[in-house]
C-alpha cells in the first residue's frame, strides 16, 4: 500500500470512528443539553439541538431548595463508595496474594466460592440482608450500604490482583527471605508496591460499583437523609417525572465523578475490563 | 501451639492472608444465601418478619409461584430479555471489535471513550432512556417522525406492546463496551502471522473471517456469551427503574419480581422463592464459566 493511501485509508476511518462514537454517546449528550434548557425549551417542538437561552437554574435549585438536597445525597455517595473501597481493597489485597502464592489447604474451594459470588443476582442477598441488617441495628444507616456494597468489590478484586501477583518474579519474594524478612514484611514492603497498579484497578472499580449500587441503598437506608445520590434520582423521578430540566441536571451531576475517573484513570479502567472478570 | 506453627510454616500460611476476606464474604454472602433458602420454604411476611413464629411449608411457595400468571411472565419475559439483549450487544459489540482493531490514530481514544456508557450507573441509564423514549418530548420520536417512519407519537414506556423494547435497548447500549472491549482484547491475541499466510494462500476477507478467526476466537466468545448471559439475566436497577415491571407486568423480570414480593407486597417467602429460581437458572449456566475458568486455574 502506498504511503498517500494509507493516509487516505488512516483519515476515512478516522471520521468514521468520530461518527460512530456520536452516535453512541448521543444519550448523554442530549441528557447534558437538556440539563442547560429551561423547561420550556424542552417541551418545544420541533427539538432544539443546542440550548437558545441557556438555563443553569436546574443545577442551581438542586442547592437550595430544601425538599430535595442533591448535594447531601452525593456526599452520601462519596462516603458510602469510599467505605466500601477501603474495605473490599484492605481484604481483598492479601487474599488475592494467597490464592495466586500459596496452595495451601482449601484454596481451589476458596477460588471457587469467589466466582460463584460473582454471579449472584442481588435478589437473592436482599431480604436475608435485610433481616440482619435490622438485627445488627444497622438498617438506615451508611454501614449498611457500605458492608452491602463491598461484596461487590471483594470477589471482582480478587480475581483482578491474583493474575497480578501471580505475574510478579518469584526470586524477588525469596530475595527478601534470605535477607531475613518474614512473610509479612516481605509482602507490605515487597510486593504491595509492585502490585500498585492492579490495586489501583480494584479501588476504581469497587467504588465505581457502590457508586452504581440502587438495590443495597435503596432497601437498607429508609431516610432520604442518608439514602446514595441514585436512590434520590429514583424518588425524584417519582415525584417529578416530567421535571426533565432538573432530572436531567441530577443525572449530569451525578455522573460527575464517573467522568473524573474516566479522564484520570482511563488506563486503569481498560486494564480492568480486559482482565475479564467484570460484571456487564 | 507447636503444631499450629507447624501447620502455617509452609503453603498454608496463606490461610492467614486469605481468611479475613473469606469469612466476610461468608458472613455478608453465604449466610444471606442459606437463609435465603430457608426463608422460601417458610410463610414469612411482614408480620413474623423479625419476631414471631415462622411455619414451614417447604415447597408450598414454589407450587403457588407455578400458579402464578406474573410469575411465568416474569420468567418468560427474562429469558426474552436477555437472548435478545445477548444477540445484540455481541452483534454490534464484535463488528465494532472489528473496526476499532484496525489500525488508525483515533482507535485507541475512541476505544476508551466507548467505556462511558458501561460506567454510568444504572439509574441514570434509565433516566436517560426516559428521556430519549418519552412520549411527548421524546427525540426517539421526534427522529421517527421526521424519517416518516410512524405517523403519530408512540408512547413507547407505557404500553405493554414497546415497553420491552426500550428495556432492551438501554440494556444494549450499557453491554456493548463490555463486548466490544472483550472481543477487541481476544482479537489482539491471534498472531498476525496466521493472517499473513491466509492472505498468500489467496484466502478473501469473508473467508479469512469465517475460517481464521471465528474458530481462534472461539474462547473468547464463549466466555463472552457466558459472563454476558449471566450479567443480563440478573439485571435489576435498570428495569426497576425505568419501568418498575409495568405497564401491566410486560417488563417484570424475576428480578423486579422478586423485589416487588419482598418490598412491595411484602411476601418475604415469595421474594426469595422467586430470587432462588433465578439463582437456579443462573448457576447452571454459570457453571460452564466456573469450568472453564478453574480448569485454566489447575493447569
Amino acid at each position: 500500500m502506498s504511503a498517500e493511501l494509507k493516509k487516505r485509508n488512516n483519515v476515512l476511518l478516522c471520521i468514521l470512528s468520530v461518527g460512530v462514537l456520536c452516535i453512541l454517546l448521543f444519550p448523554v449528550f442530549w441528557t447534558f443539553i437538556t440539563s442547560l434548557k429551561t423547561e420550556q425549551e424542552i417541551f418545544q417542538n420541533p427539538p432544539t439541538f443546542y440550548p437558545h437561552v441557556l438555563n443553569t437554574k436546574s443545577y442551581a435549585a438542586q442547592v437550595e431548595t430544601g425538599d430535595f438536597n442533591m448535594f447531601r445525597s452525593f456526599l452520601n455517595s462519596f462516603i458510602i463508595s469510599l467505605g466500601a473501597m477501603v474495605i473490599a481493597v484492605l481484604l481483598a489485597v492479601p487474599a488475592s496474594y494467597a490464592i495466586a502464592r500459596y496452595k495451601f489447604k482449601g484454596r481451589n474451594g476458596m477460588l471457587l466460592c469467589f466466582l460463584v459470588t460473582q454471579m449472584l443476582p442481588v435478589s437473592v442477598l436482599l431480604t436475608p440482608m435485610f433481616i440482619m441488617f435490622k438485627n445488627m441495628h444497622l438498617y438506615n444507616t451508611w454501614g449498611a450500604s457500605i458492608l452491602s456494597d463491598a461484596t461487590i468489590g471483594i470477589p471482582f478484586s480478587i480475581l483482578i490482583l491474583k493474575n497480578y501477583f501471580a505475574s510478579i518474579p518469584k526470586d524477588l519474594e525469596e530475595a527478601a527471605w534470605v535477607d531475613g524478612c518474614n512473610k509479612f514484611k516481605t509482602f507490605i514492603q515487597i510486593l504491595v508496591p509492585i502490585a500498585k497498579p492492579g490495586i489501583i484497578v480494584c479501588a476504581i472499580f469497587s467504588f465505581l460499583y457502590a457508586w452504581g449500587d440502587l438495590a443495597y441503598g435503596m432497601t437498607f437506608i429508609l431516610d432520604q437523609q442518608k439514602r446514595p445520590i441514585t436512590a434520590g434520582i429514583f424518588n425524584f423521578m417519582g415525584q417529578y417525572g416530567t421535571r426533565w430540566s432538573y432530572l436531567t441536571a441530577f443525572a449530569i451531576v451525578t455522573i460527575i465523578p464517573v467522568s473524573l475517573i474516566f479522564i484520570f484513570m482511563q488506563k486503569y479502567i481498560i486494564a480492568g475490563m480486559t482482565s475479564g472478570a467484570v460484571k456487564g | 501451639m507447636k503444631k499450629i506453627r507447624k501447620f502455617f510454616k509452609y503453603d498454608n500460611v496463606g490461610l492467614l492472608f486469605a481468611l479475613p476476606a473469606f469469612i466476610y464474604m461468608l458472613v455478608f454472602v453465604g449466610y444471606p444465601i442459606v437463609s435465603n433458602i430457608i426463608l422460601s420454604l417458610q410463610n414469612v411476611t411482614v408480620k413474623n418478619l423479625t419476631h414471631g413464629e415462622r411455619l414451614f411449608v417447604f415447597l408450598d411457595n414454589y407450587k403457588e409461584l407455578i400458579q402464578d400468571d406474573v410469575f411465568r411472565k416474569a420468567l418468560w419475559n427474562t429469558i426474552e430479555f436477555t437472548v435478545v439483549c445477548l444477540v445484540f450487544q455481541f452483534l454490534i459489540g464484535f463488528a465494532l471489535a472489528l473496526f476499532l482493531n484496525k489500525k488508525f490514530s483515533f482507535a485507541k481514544p475512541v476505544r476508551g471513550l466507548l467505556m462511558i456508557p458501561w460506567m454510568i450507573p444504572m439509574t441514570v441509564t434509565a433516566l436517560v432512556f426516559k428521556l430519549l423514549f418519552a412520549g411527548d418530548i421524546g427525540i426517539i420520536n421526534y427522529l421517527l417522525r421526521s424519517m416518516g417512519l410512524i405517523r403519530e407519537n408512540i408512547d413507547w414506556l407505557t404500553s405493554p406492546q414497546t415497553a420491552m423494547s426500550v428495556v432492551i435497548a438501554a440494556n444494549v447500549w450499557i453491554g456493548i463496551p463490555f463486548n466490544t472491549i472483550l472481543i477487541s482484547t481476544g482479537l489482539t491475541t491471534i498472531p498476525q502471522e496466521v493472517y499473513e499466510s491466509a492472505s498468500i494462500d489467496g484466502a478473501g476477507k469473508v473467508q479469512t473471517f469465517f475460517k481464521i478467526t471465528l474458530p481462534l476466537m472461539r474462547s473468547t466468545i464463549e466466555s463472552v456469551l457466558v459472563l454476558g448471559f449471566i450479567y443480563t439475566f440478573k439485571v435489576y436497577d435498570l428495569v426497576y427503574v425505568l419501568t418498575q415491571g409495568g405497564p401491566v407486568n410486560s417488563t417484570h423480570l424475576l428480578s423486579t419480581y422478586s423485589y416487588k414480593q419482598s418490598f412491595e407486597l411484602f411476601n418475604y417467602s415469595m421474594g426469595s422463592a422467586v430470587a432462588n429460581v433465578l439463582l437456579v437458572i443462573l448457576l447452571a449456566v454459570g457453571s460452564f464459566y466456573l469450568k472453564i475458568t478453574m480448569a485454566e486455574e489447575e493447569r
